[in-house]
């Protein structure tokens, strides 16, 4: 038998919907002849069931991964559901990347389009959030531009400074609080949570992983910062617009500080 | 006796890095003080920043570490992935680790991972294709690897040779070394029904370089390589053994679920240095 036709008939079985022995039977007798052909079974261990371990030991380890980093989503769900739903997944979306941290990638789109979340779809969005923090804890690093740093800098250098985001970072929109069912001891228990369309900023300041939400204004600025740079002098002629001079000023003084206490804006950002 | 392959020095008792061991790692602080030397899981640290990076920089600046890989699927059928031995080649360009480690076995069909170690026939078409490949990554990497036996649940009826043949030629043709997980082959010897010690007695004594000990399950129907029990006796009689046969070869302390606390993990690593070191002290006798 060739390693190539082994490595496809042990790969079918292990890792299919159904357990080995379901898969085998629905295949005859034919399949059946061509397992026990293919791999050595005694009294204690059949053919059959020494395959059901490694079966097991794919959906278990998979499985035991996926409610480790969506644990919220997971606690939601309920056990059962999230069984369905990680059965579901690895039906559709078979893992392709070497790291085990990356076999969950697709889970909060799946999620969103799965009948368990047809009623509840802020779901999909706590999923989304798990997701995008742990992919906050190993992202690039950079250095930081600090709040003491700032307060150096000359009045003349503070204007033409460029404002560019740490790479640890993502934003996105979601349609429900889920800050709030992500707080939650008891995500599965807790109340529906408010309609409030809203943009989700998730981000790393040094190895702790930090998320908050963001009104539409700094929303913006922050994708302008993150698709470029931006100076201060155009961060403030940007909130002029219905804002008085000194109102615009200020409101950029407020978001630049944020920003660097935060630890949202890179140290090399040049003035 | 013949001299034990270059690169793969004796360094000690050594423990897998995890995550509730990071910071101690990371300072070198007294409780590591049983600790000679880590081991990393590999895909574990090929982010690009974060705490696990940070960690790793910094514990390898109190103690050498060595890269162990869980997926390069080194008998898989599927083209070698070489974006993860790009990346592999990076962390080892920037750790410098001792040397770096991956199974015989496969986990990959089709583009699809599997995120487990599967068997292998032992065929001589099986050996040609993973010694290429062993090949293939030890001239990537610019260094010999070592080679872990898994422990393993199912045997092929195909297979023309047993696996210490296996491990004997791949070694030679590959030129790799080995990395004998003394706990493997007790698991696999007790699920297959061979003779633990014989395997070790058929494994070619200068290729191995390193000795995994770990803990496992038992089932009713069958051993499971768990890493989540402490070593059991029947373990701890084998790496005496392989002491005897082998000897000083660095040890590694695998621990991945119920990871207890640190002291407990050293009370075991310091358990192993004396069962090497009364072996040795027989074998020199």
């Amino acid at each position: 038998m060739k390693l190539a036709d082994v490595e496809a008939r042990f790969y079918e079985l292990v890792t299919a919907r159904d357990s080995v022995a379901a898969t085998v039977a629905a295949g005859g007798p034919e399949i059946r002849r061509a397992v026990e052909e293919m791999v050595a079974g005694d009294a204690r261990l059949p053919a059959i069931a020494r395959l059901e371990i490694y079966a097991d030991m794919y959906f278990v380890r998979i499985h035991d991964v996926l409610a480790d980093e969506y644990a919220k989503t997971a606690a939601a769900l309920g056990a059962a559901a999230f069984h369905g739903l990680v059965t579901d997944y690895l039906d559709a979306c078979r893992p392709e990347h070497p790291s085990m941290r990356e076999v969950g990638t697709r889970l909060p789109a799946f999620l969103a389009g799965h009948p368990t979340t047809a009623h509840r779809p802020w779901l999909a969005e706590l999923a989304r959030l798990e997701r995008a923090r742990l992919e906050m804890v190993d992202s690039a690093d950079a250095e930081t531009l600090t709040l003491e740093s700032l307060r150096t800098l000359r009045p003349d250098r503070f204007v033409t400074l460029r404002l560019r985001l740490v790479p640890s970072h993502t934003l996105f929109a979601t349609r429900f609080d889920v800050v709030s069912l992500w707080r939650s001891d008891d995500p599965g228990a807790a109340a529906i949570p408010d309609s409030s369309p809203t943009t989700l900023l998730v981000w790393r300041r040094e190895i702790e992983v930090l998320h908050r939400a963001v009104d539409g204004e700094e929303a913006d600025w922050l994708r302008r910062l993150a698709s470029g740079d931006v100076s201060f002098a155009e961060l403030c002629d940007g909130l002029g617009r219905g804002r008085s001079n000194e109102a615009a000023a200020a409101r950029a003084f407020e978001l630049v500080g944020r920003w660097a206490s935060e630890g949202l804006l890179r140290a090399d950002s040049p003035a | 006796m013949m001299a034990r392959m270059e690169g793969f020095a004796a360094l000690g008792q050594g423990l897998g890095l995890r995550p509730p061991f990071y910071e101690a790692a990371a300072t070198g602080a007294a409780p590591i003080a049983p600790v000679d030397w880590w081991e990393v899981v590999s895909e574990n640290f090929m982010g690009e920043g974060g705490n696990p990076r940070r960690v790793l920089r910094a514990a390898r600046a109190h103690r050498p570490i060595v890269l162990h890989g869980v997926s390069m699927s080194l008998g898989s059928t599927d083209p070698l992935d070489d974006r993860y031995l790009d990346r592999l080649a990076a962390l080892a360009a920037e750790i410098e680790p001792a040397w770096i480690s991956d199974h015989l076995c496969w986990s990959s069909f089709g583009g699809h991972r599997g995120h487990d170690l599967w068997p292998l026939p032992f065929t001589e078409e099986a050996l040609a294709h993973v010694a290429a490949r062993v090949a293939r990554v030890q001239e990537r990497l610019g260094r010999r690897i070592l080679v872990e036996n898994v422990s393993s649940y199912l045997t092929f009826r195909h297979s023309t040779m047993s696996e210490p043949e296996f491990l004997t030629a791949l070694t030679e043709r590959a030129d790799c070394g080995l990395l004998l997980d003394i706990n493997n082959v007790f698991v696999s010897a007790h699920n297959h029904g061979f003779d633990a010690t014989a395997f070790l007695e058929a494994v070619p004594r200068e290729r191995v370089g390193q000795f995994h000990l770990a803990g496992h399950e038992t089932l009713p129907t069958h051993l499971r390589d768990t890493h989540d029990h402490p070593i059991c006796d029947g373990v701890w009689d084998l790496y005496r053994h392989a002491v005897s046969r082998f000897g000083d070869v660095a040890t590694l302390l695998e621990r991945d679920d119920h990871i207890p606390p640190l002291d407990e993990l050293c009370a075991e690593l310091r358990r192993a240095g004396e069962v090497a070191r009364a072996a040795l002290g027989e074998a020199g006798a």
